[in-house]
Parts: C-alpha cells; sequence; structure tokens
C-alpha cells in the first residue's frame, strides 16, 4: 500500500522538455515505408487492371487510350484512396510505388484529388478524347 | 474620499476585476504546472482568458423547465459572494478593505456560497446529471467545510482573534504556523483542494461519470460565471493558508512567492491522485480529517491553558 | 463492495450515451439509480452498424481483406489476420513460415499498443489523469515501431491472401528490440502503479468481481475471462500462425475483480514481449508469399478463431466457388463480454460504472451488427430492396 507511485514519473518530467512535438513547426521524419501518396510509372503498364479490380475503395481507374500500343491512363482519385497499397502487391509489374513524403495530402476543395498520371503523349490525346471538367492540371 | 476608495476597492483593487484577473492568471499556472508534471506542454497564457471571453460572447441557453431568473442569477451570487470574501483577505499583501473582529467566519461562508450556488444551480435544472452533481457537490461540502473551517481556526486561536487582519499581523511577527500546527496545515491545504472541486475531490464533476457535474446545462455566460468564481475562489483559499500558515503576507511579493509556491504544491498532488468516489470522500474528511484537527485543537487548548 | 439496493417505486435513469464523455464510441446505456446505486441497467447498441458483413459479399476476397480490417480500428491486424487464416484455410494454401511468424511479430506489436491504450483509457474513467498521459506517452514508442514496420500507425494492412507484405530488416529488428527494452520497464512500473497505489487501488480492488462460475455462464472471453480464472486462449488451445512454433503462457488470475484484469492485461504485456524477441531472433527463413493465390476459391465454408487483444474474433466464411464470399459471419470479443457489465453494475455505485464498462475494453464498432427478424415473408436472405423497404416500414410503425 503506497500513495503518490507516480511521483518519480512526475520528478523527472519537471527536469525534462515536454515530449510533445509542436507539428508544422517541428517534423519528425516519415519513416521510409510510410504509404503516402501513390505514383504510376506508364511505360511498365500492361494494362491487366489487375490494381483496379482489387482496390478496396474504387481509387484506381486505368483507361485505354491505344490498346495494341498498350498505351494507357491512369486516373488516380486520392480522396478514395485507403492507402492500403494493395494495388503495389498486385501489379505484377512493378509499376505502382506508394511516396514516402507526400503524405500531407489535405486541400481545401477537392480538385487535387484527383491525379491522372500517363505520358505526356498520352495524357493530350486522352485529354482531348475525353474532355473532363475534372481534370484541370494532370501530373506527369 | 471615503466613498472614492470604498467603490475602487470594491470594483477594481483588491476586490473586482484585479483578484478576476488573478484568478484566470492563477488558473492557468495551475494548468501549466500540470500539464508539464504530465510532460506535456500545456496551454499558453492566455487560454484561459480567451474561454472566459468567449464563454462570455456567447448565448445562454436557457433549458425548459427552469426559472430563468435563477439560472442567471444564480452564477452571479455566486460570483458576488467570492468578491465580497476577497475584500476582508489581505489581497496582494495589503491590508484587508474591510475588516471587523470575526470576518474569518464570514469570508469562509462566502467562499461556500459558490459552492451552495452551483448546487442550487443543478438541483435546479432538470438535468440528471446535473442533479447527480449536485447532490455530490453538496454532500462533499459538508463533509469538508467543518474540517478546513477548523484548521483555519487553529491559528486564530492561538493569535487570539478571529479578525484575519489579526491574524495575519500575528503570523508575520512568529513562527510559521505551518511548523508548529501541521496538521492544521495540511488539512487547511486539502480542504482548499476539495473546496475547489480538485483532482481527487473533483467527484461532483466527475466528467467520465456525469458530463459536467451540476453545470451540465449551463453553456454561456453562466458557466463564464461559475468559473471566474471558482478563480476568485482559488486566489482567496490560496491568500488565507498562506497568510495564516506560511508567516502571513507583508507585501505583494510574498503574496506572490508564497501563494504561487502552495499552488504548485496543489498541482503536484493533483497529478499524483486518483478520483474518489463521493462516498470514499466523506469517509476520508470526517473518519480522518476532522478528528485529526479535532486532535490538534486539543493539543492547542491544552497548551494554552498550560 | 457490492450494497444491496433498496426498492424504490420510480426509477432515476441516468443515461450514458449515445454521446457522454465516457464512452468513446457511441452506445447507450440506461442505469436506474437509487442514490448513488445502480438498479438496473439496460444497453442499447447498433449506433455504428455499418454492414460490413453484408458489404463483404459484394466484394472480392482481395478487397474484403481491408474492409474487415476497419472492423475495429485498434485490433485492425487481427481482422485481417482472421480473415486471411480463413481464406487460406478454404483455398488450401500453405503460407510460408516466415510470413506466419512475421504475422504472429505484428499481432502480438498490436497487442501491446492495445493493452497500453485501454490502459490509459481505464486510468482516465478512474480520474486519474496523470497515469492516462504517461501510458499513451509510452505507447508512441510502439505506434513508431508499428509505423516504421508497417508504413501506417493504424491500419497496418500488413497482410495478403498467402502471406505478408513486408519483411523485417535487421535495423527494424534493433529499433524493435529498443523499444521493446524501454516499454517492459515501464510495464513493470505500471504494474506496481496498479497494484500498489493505495488511491487506485480504492476504484479497483473488490470492484466489479466476476467468479469464475459467472464468468462462465456469461461467456466471457478474453482477458476479462482470465482476470476471473478461466483458462481459455486461442493462442494455446488452438494455436494459428506460427503460435505453435513460438508458444504462450497463460496468464490467468482468479480475483475476478477489476484488480486482477488490469494485472492479467500487464502481465500479458511482459508475455507479449518476450514473444517478441523470441520471433525476432527465431525468424525463420523462407519466402514472404506464396507464388501465386487463387483468384476464385473452391466452395466451402470455414470458421477461424483468432486471440485479439480483447478476446476470441470468430469469423465464418462461406464460399460458392466465385471470385466473392458468399456469407462472412464476424464475432467479436466485446459482444461476448458485453452482458457481463449490465449484470456487474446492478448493486454498484454509479461512480463505479465507467470503470466497469471500461474493464471490459470494450469496442462498440466491432460489435454493432444488423438483426435478423423473423418474418413471414421469403427465406432469411435480406436484399437491400427488401432491407430498406423494411427500415421505413419499421419506423412508419414506430411513429
Amino acid at each position: 500500500m503506497k500513495i503518490a507511485t507516480m511521483l518519480g514519473d512526475v520528478w523527472q518530467s519537471i527536469w525534462q522538455r515536454p515530449i510533445t512535438q509542436k507539428y508544422p513547426f517541428e517534423r519528425l521524419e516519415a519513416p521510409v515505408r510510410l504509404r503516402g501518396k501513390l505514383h504510376w510509372n506508364p511505360e511498365k503498364c500492361t494494362g491487366c487492371a489487375l490494381c483496379n479490380k482489387d482496390c478496396p475503395a474504387n481509387a484506381i481507374e486505368i483507361i485505354t487510350v491505344d490498346k495494341k500500343e498498350k498505351r494507357f491512363v491512369m486516373k488516380y482519385h486520392m480522396d478514395r484512396c485507403t492507402y492500403c497499397a494493395q494495388c503495389v502487391e498486385s501489379c505484377r509489374f512493378s509499376c505502382i510505388e506508394m511516396s514516402d513524403e507526400e503524405w500531407e495530402l489535405a486541400a481545401t476543395d477537392k480538385t487535387p484529388f484527383t491525379v491522372t498520371y500517363g505520358t505526356e503523349n498520352d495524357l493530350r490525346e486522352f485529354m482531348a478524347k475525353f474532355a473532363d471538367a475534372n481534370i484541370t492540371t494532370p501530373a506527369s | 474620499m471615503e466613498g472614492v476608495l470604498s467603490i475602487t476597492s470594491l470594483l477594481f483593487f483588491p476586490g473586482g476585476l484585479f483578484v478576476v484577473l488573478l484568478g484566470l492568471f492563477y488558473e492557468w499556472i495551475d494548468r501549466k504546472i500540470i500539464a508539464r508534471l504530465q510532460n506535456r506542454i500545456g496551454p499558453r497564457w492566455f487560454q484561459p482568458f480567451a474561454d472566459t471571453l468567449k464563454l462570455l460572447a456567447k448565448e445562454e441557453v436557457v433549458p425548459t423547465g427552469v426559472n430563468p431568473v435563477l439560472f442567471i442569477g444564480l452564477p452571479l451570487v455566486a460570483l458576488a459572494g467570492a468578491l465580497t470574501a476577497a475584500l476582508y483577505v489581505p489581497m496582494a499583501g495589503i491590508r484587508p478593505s474591510f475588516s471587523f473582529p470575526g470576518d474569518l467566519i464570514v469570508t469562509v461562508y462566502m467562499l461556500s456560497l459558490l459552492t451552495l450556488c452551483t448546487g442550487l444551480a443543478g438541483a435546479h435544472t432538470p438535468d440528471r446529471f446535473s442533479l447527480i452533481g449536485a447532490t455530490r457537490g453538496l454532500t462533499q461540502l459538508f463533509a469538508y467545510e467543518a474540517p478546513f473551517l477548523l484548521a483555519l481556526l487553529g491559528p486564530a486561536m492561538i493569535a487570539g482573534s478571529w479578525q484575519i487582519h489579526d491574524i495575519n499581523q500575528y503570523a508575520q511577527t512568529h513562527l510559521w504556523f505551518m511548523l508548529t500546527q501541521p496538521i492544521g496545515f495540511i488539512v487547511a491545504l486539502i480542504g482548499l483542494m476539495g473546496k475547489l472541486e480538485l483532482p481527487p475531490f473533483d467527484s461532483p464533476e466527475a466528467e467520465t461519470e456525469i458530463v459536467a457535474g451540476a453545470l451540465t446545462e449551463y453553456s454561456g455566460r453562466g458557466l463564464a460565471i461559475f468559473h471566474l468564481g471558482k478563480g476568485v475562489e482559488l486566489v482567496i483559499g490560496l491568500t488565507l493558508i498562506t497568510a495564516f500558515y506560511m508567516g502571513g503576507l507583508g507585501n505583494p511579493i510574498y503574496f506572490l512567492l508564497k501563494t504561487v509556491g502552495v499552488l504548485m504544491v496543489l498541482a503536484g498532488l493533483q497529478s499524483l491522485m486518483t478520483r474518489l468516489r463521493i462516498d470514499q470522500t466523506v469517509g476520508m474528511w470526517w473518519r480522518y480529517g476532522a478528528v485529526l484537527v479535532l486532535a490538534q485543537w486539543l493539543v492547542l487548548y491544552v497548551l494554552q491553558l498550560v | 463492495m457490492t450494497t444491496i439496493p433498496m426498492p424504490t417505486k420510480e426509477k432515476f435513469i441516468v443515461p450514458i450515451g449515445p454521446q457522454h464523455p465516457a464512452l468513446k464510441e457511441p452506445g447507450h446505456f440506461e442505469f436506474a439509480v437509487d442514490g448513488e446505486i445502480v438498479t438496473d441497467a439496460t444497453v442499447r447498441l447498433g449506433y455504428v452498424h455499418r454492414g460490413i458483413e453484408k458489404a463483404a459479399e459484394a466484394r472480392n476476397w482481395t478487397q474484403n481483406l481491408y474492409l474487415v480490417e476497419r472492423i475495429c480500428g485498434i485490433c485492425s491486424h487481427i481482422h485481417a489476420l482472421t480473415y486471411s487464416l480463413g481464406v487460406e484455410k478454404l483455398a488450401e494454401v500453405e503460407v510460408p513460415r516466415r510470413a506466419q511468424a512475421i504475422r504472429v511479430l505484428v499481432a502480438e506489436l498490436e497487442r501491446v499498443h492495445s493493452h497500453l491504450l485501454w490502459f490509459g483509457v481505464a486510468a482516465h474513467e478512474a480520474g486519474f489523469d496523470t497515469l492516462f498521459m504517461y501510458s499513451w506517452r509510452d505507447r508512441e514508442t510502439i505506434m513508431d515501431i508499428l509505423e516504421a514496420l508497417t508504413g501506417n500507425r493504424v491500419n497496418y494492412s500488413a497482410n495478403v491472401l498467402g502471406g505478408v507484405k513486408f519483411d523485417v530488416s535487421p535495423e527494424q529488428c534493433k529499433v524493435i528490440l529498443t523499444g521493446i527494452d524501454f516499454l517492459e520497464e515501464r510495464t513493470r512500473h505500471y504494474l506496481n502503479v496498479a497494484t500498489s497505489d493505495s488511491m487506485f487501488l480504492q476504484r479497483t480492488r473488490g470492484i466489479g468481481i466476476t467468479r469464475l462460475r459467472d464468468a462462465q455462464r456469461l461467456g466471457i472471453v478474453g482477458p476479462t475471462a482470465r482476470a476471473s480464472g478461466v483458462i481459455r486462449d486461442v493462442r494455446v488451445d488452438a494455436p494459428y500462425a506460427a503460435y505453435d512454433e513460438f508458444p504462450v503462457q497463460m496468464v490467468v488470475e482468479t480475483a475476478g475483480d477489476l484488480e486482477a484484469r488490469f494485472v492479467v492485461r500487464l502481465k500479458e504485456l511482459f508475455e507479449s514481449f518476450r514473444l517478441i524477441r523470441e520471433i525476432l531472433a527465431n525468424l525463420p527463413a523462407g519466402d514472404l508469399q506464396v507464388k501465386r493465390f487463387p483468384r476464385k476459391i473452391k466452395a466451402g465454408e470455414v470458421i477461424s478463431r483468432v486471440e485479439a487483444p480483447r478476446g476470441e474474433v470468430f469469423y465464418y466464411i462461406r464460399s460458392t466457388g466465385g471470385e466473392q464470399p458468399d456469407r462472412l459471419k464476424v464475432r467479436t470479443p466485446t459482444l461476448c463480454n458485453m452482458a457481463s457489465v449490465l449484470s456487474l453494475s446492478i448493486g454498484h455505485h454509479l461512480a463505479d460504472v465507467p470503470m466497469l464498462l471500461v474493464g471490459i475494453d470494450p469496442c462498440f464498432s466491432c460489435n454493432d451488427r444488423g438483426v435478423t427478424i423473423s418474418g413471414n415473408e421469403g427465406n432469411g436472405r435480406w436484399t437491400w430492396e427488401r432491407l430498406r423497404q423494411f427500415g421505413i416500414d419499421y419506423y412508419a410503425r414506430k411513429v
């Protein structure tokens, strides 16, 4: 039977800096394995659309530009993505990876949440083909 | 001239505005120290002020089924009681603005007015959490009130006066009562924690059981005013304890050092204890608190006779 | 501490929830009190029913892995593990040993995180905020480890069907071991606090005593049951994943009060630390995943049981040979333990009720589920249309 068993901790804290980080001003480095924004490499893609099929959140659309030449465009819905990295597992040609740096993805409107990946050429063709109001500035 | 001085002391210094602001400042010190003891950063200095300003600016929602006059009036009475008590204590280490023989009793009961008003406000609201909170608050009042008063009467008995100013004068010229009456000091300190409903005596407002206790239905100005009243009570309680037990309060510097010192001890105690159930609180006060203080009283009485 | 309630004519009911500071998730309890003593208790659950079981029938086997992971925010890995173990059994796929060991490693790390989280919450309910702050500060260590290991703090997504996603590198081993050493020292301290701080013990010792008989009758599971002397732990009784290779010592107490629940959970932490060290030292060699996991799983049914931090998680999975499960049934431990709160709280002080509630480590989102209402029309299968129509009729009748 004792009282004040936390005295040791409390005493230590007097001489110690608070553990809390002042986040926007002090940042910790994110671990390498952190699952952030998805990146897609159009060069290797064969258009099997397994990533699309296995995505639990329907965040990925693979759109065929030219089937014969295996040219595809990926529309990635960041706001639906649950960052589970199943697409990275499903892709047999390892053309999908998740960034460990881009994880502060909040925005004040929804436009930046739809990202279109593809080569510049494909994107231009895609834009001409499907004029879509949702896409403003396609990332490369 | 007399009238102007009275009004000034009533509204600005040492009563009124000064105590209210000091109360908020002490609340910040308390929160900051507890945060640091818990290895957190804690609020910035203006947090209590900002909270109070925000609450004061908010609309007061009067729930259906209550008497609006009582609902709005009770916080005012509570604050008024606390502010009246501030006039009789050596606030900031200067001579109390008003003083008469026996003002110690008046001060202690003016302080209880806050708890009483909180209890009435809770019992008056048709909200079940408020009702339980009020019951607990009033039950607790009966537990700590007697030992707390007895603890304050110890120095009064030695000083031979029930006037706060006289006791303060006596304490300044003699050995600290804290050393000669250690039991009284401890009981007074813990009694103050009970009076302010600080942990471990916060069962009247235990948030994990009854949300905010008696003040559950208060949302705007009423809540802010109760809050201010509590801050004032904190300052007065600290002043009383330091004036009685810690060698009196001769000047503002002593006042600041001693009260903040006691506040730090209070913060330390708060961070080390688990909330007591209401039955445990009452049991503890009557089983140990009251008995110990009475024993000390007996000793003092016998020593005085000898 | 149990006091016999006085009979009263009128009930004074204290509602706790759906929004209440004592509850971290919505649930509704009504406690009839006589003064401070609880005389009656009822519960109404279902505020966070999300229809996950139904949703699972519309998704393929892989997508469901992430759906079930979101049943519980705290034991997310456990749900994904139970599901993938079941599906792998159904598909008759042999998962590499290394993958199984890593699954157990993540499961044990998660148990450490869950128990420390619970410890903090319980301290907060008891009104001991300092203990709450410190235990959550130390819990950050395990959160950082999990983030570095799996890539996320909460929904780790460590599993894929037929294995795990990642390996444990030697540097990570070192980080984990340092973290574990620190946490072991802290846990020893917390065990000391929970068993010797007289003010804290006033709120836990002798409160909510569940005898072995009652625990068995009410079907209590997990650490709550083990605190009452029930010798039951799926990790020991029916070892899954790599628990046959890394056996667990069961922690059992017999007192059955809140203190015993604290002791059981904290002692389980030591067991987890030991297990984590053992796994890291003897990680079996091998692949991380099977080469190819079938997209269609042949018809059949399977049950899968796993010991979550809160008790036994039970899955029933049925396949008709397609890409999607035909039925997925989940039973979470909180559902088994909820009845004990109601029967225990009668006769206790109102102030003890939050402690009793938190004593079972409740997780409301896990246990909320739809209820099948037997009607005259048709079979037991509910289509969306029928469910919607039923809801409309139900509320029309009520109003």
